[in-house]
């Protein structure tokens, strides 16, 4: 196939178009490696299982000590029945049997002995006692990782313009290689709404998501990647790069453009303020945010910088850091969301295992991770306008536990005599259909709300941002999806309490003019969206729109709506 | 070598809780301790100090269980693990 260009269609995850040459990324998606090995190397294979025993306990003892610092050691136990499988001799000296008597590597002897083991479970009739081979596989599944785990490949020795190609890349993974040479990114799975896309998009990055056949591409193939069409061209023709090249040009001259054009308010042709902060998920992005003229940040994800290390920061370095990020800001309000661990993002140490345990979730049962992460702020709210936004809060029993926290927080600061803001707004992010249907409840409680319309609408439309088989339905026009925003502006209008919504409805003009035209009057986008966001605003009449949105409100299918409203805003 | 009987009194039978608790019970001592079922058909044997071993022994609520100790600390080694196991 030398020579000939082959297009292959995928999602479009981030927008811009990308030429370079494609870096295989290593497979996340682990499926044990067996092989053979020479007798003489049985010994280096045995140090090998059993540095990966012992990283798996240390991991365990400290979910542990958290565990027992939060609710004592009755909660505890369960760690202890996975620590004692770590050195239990039925499974470790087993192991280790297999790989010196059958010269197998450390994985395969893992299954074999493992595979044993379920079977006898699988024998037993007692329903309880089956069930706690979950905690077997649960040692097992953790074994392998840490026995995987070795330090990443080194890409500072990737190639420039590297085009990151794999089955899936995790978030954290792109978060490593920020700042590198990565140009773009290809996927077999994933989509738009994965968080590594969400990733791509903050940092620039074009992105096509559950591309077919991408295994077929070796490393150092010629490569583009068109975030904007969803494709990507293999070995492309002379002619066909120098479109891109030229297109690249157009695109730059348009960017310095609107960065020449600084502070432009976002103002509607019929004269109505709309607030346009910005989204950003390092603390480095501030800088740029603020040069390109951001008004505010209006939602910074705190969990890649909080873990970014692979390991907890301290106090004094967040605090540091926090203060960094608010006198780059120099006098921009900054939202700080607080640690949102969510299923598809950077494991804690393996303690999230939970998909449900996210957002304020997570905190609640990690006190000491989240009453850091507060003083932290607080401390650092000296240093310029903060906000507090606490994610995926669900009742008001979490609500208010956390806010106990804070209050908690407080004293311990005023007990230590450090300054800090009283003052610092604390708010809420409405992003599951319970905090939709009861924001109003919150009022009280909270100074400010946020709207996170991705998981909104992920669990309003009960899908799965990463299965492409339902990727359809994920649909901001969706009359169920306007009707809850409908209400949720009904019920927090009155209220006077500032709403902000920074999902990536904003982030699309067409859906942004909806957002619009329910009333909402503060959004908060990526930074490569802010431009085309800006100029959507100050094309647009806000009574136009608050009118569409009387008529699509009427409307049954999501299509209709989607024509009715580009028809609205491009006015073609 | 020393073995009595005692019927498991953990209202949940020798699970999780309870076997992890063993295992660190037996590991205080020195002497080996095994756990025997004789009222299996095939009669099933435990290491005290592998919790999969025990889990595997799928000792309910009420079952009897032959606990045997060999070792310096024989006596007191049965004598706390009955004890424990009796619930």
């Amino acid at each position: 196939m030398i020579g000939s260009e082959r297009i292959i269609h995928g999602i479009v995850a981030s927008a811009g178009a990308a030429i370079g040459k494609a870096v295989r990324a290593f497979d996340p998606l682990f499926i044990p490696f067996n092989s053979k090995i020479r007798p003489d190397q049985a010994r280096k294979e045995v140090e090998r299982f059993r540095a990966s025993v012992e990283k798996s306990r240390e991991q365990l003892k400290r979910v542990q000590a958290e565990l027992k610092r939060k609710s004592g050691p009755e909660s505890s136990f369960l760690i202890d029945a996975h620590l004692l499988v770590l050195q239990d001799r039925l499974f470790v000296d087993r192991i280790i049997e297999k790989i010196e008597t059958s010269h197998i590597n450390a994985e395969w002897a893992i299954q074999q002995v493992s595979d044993d083991l379920f079977q006898a479970y699988d024998r037993l009739n007692d329903d309880y006692l089956r069930e706690r081979r979950g905690d077997l596989e649960d040692i097992v599944r953790r074994l392998l990782h840490n026995l995987q785990a070795k330090p990443l490949p080194s890409f500072r020795k990737l190639p420039y313009d590297a085009i990151l190609i794999g089955k899936a890349v995790p978030p954290s993974t792109l978060f490593e290689l920020r700042s590198q040479r990565i140009v773009g990114l290809a996927t077999e799975t994933g989509g738009p709404l994965s968080h590594t896309a969400i990733m791509a998009r903050s940092l620039g990055i074009p992105a096509v998501m559950g591309v077919a056949g991408l295994a077929d591409i070796s490393s150092g193939v010629f490569l583009i990647v068109d975030g904007d069409r969803g494709v990507i061209i293999c070995m492309p023709s002379g002619q066909t790069v120098d479109e891109y090249r030229s297109r690249a040009r157009e695109d730059k001259k348009l960017r310095r453009k609107s960065s020449g054009s600084k502070v432009t308010p976002c103002i509607t042709e019929d004269h109505v303020r709309i607030s346009l902060g910005a989204n950003i998920n390092f603390s480095e992005e501030v800088t740029a945010a603020i040069a390109s003229g951001c008004e505010s940040i209006g939602l910074y994800r705190t969990e890649f910088d909080f873990f970014s290390e692979g390991k907890e920061l301290d106090e004094e370095s967040l605090t540091a850091g926090y203060s960094q990020v608010l006198k780059s800001a120099k006098g921009a309000p900054v939202t700080f969301r607080t640690i949102d661990v969510g299923s598809d993002q950077k494991n804690w140490d393996g303690v999230n295992m939970n998909f449900a345990v996210r957002g304020l979730r997570f905190c609640l049962e990690n006190t000491d991770v989240f009453k850091k992460q507060l003083r932290s702020l607080y401390r650092a709210s000296v240093n310029g306008p903060t906000r507090i936004l606490l994610p995926f809060v669900s009742t008001i029993d979490d609500l208010d536990a956390a806010r106990e926290i804070i209050a908690e927080v407080r004293n311990d600061l005023e007990v230590r005599r450090q300054p800090y803001d009283p003052m610092v707004p604390v708010g809420v992010m409405i992003e599951t259909p319970a905090a939709a249907q009861t924001c109003d409840l919150m009022v009280s409680r909270v100074d400010f709300f946020c709207l996170g319309t991705n998981d909104l609408i992920q669990y309003y439309m009960a899908i799965d941002r990463s299965d492409q088989s339902v990727a359809h339905l994920y649909n901001p026009f969706h009359p169920a999806i306007l009707r809850c925003l409908h209400q949720i502006y009904a019920l927090l209008q009155p209220t006077g309490k500032p709403i902000t919504v920074c999902g990536e409805m904003a982030a699309d003009p067409p859906s942004a003019a909806v957002l619009l035209g329910l009333g909402f009057t503060s959004l908060s986008v990526s930074l490569v969206a802010y431009p085309r966001i800006q100029r959507m605003v100050c094309s647009v009449s806000f009574e136009q729109l608050r009118e569409l949105a009387g008529q699509i409100l009427q409307m049954q299918k999501p299509k209709d709506v989607e024509e009715m409203v580009r028809r609205t805003v491009y006015r073609s | 070598m020393k073995e009595r009987e005692v019927s498991i009194g953990h209202r949940l039978g020798l699970h999780a809780r309870a076997a992890a608790g063993l295992v660190q019970l037996a590991t205080k001592f020195q002497s080996n301790v095994a756990l025997f079922r004789y009222d299996t058909g095939n009669p099933l044997e435990a290491d005290a100090r592998s919790i999969l071993s025990i889990l595997l022994l799928s000792a309910g609520f009420g079952s009897k269980v032959s606990v045997r100790a060999d070792g310096v600390d024989e006596d007191q080694a049965i004598e706390s693990i009955c004890h424990y196991l009796a619930g």
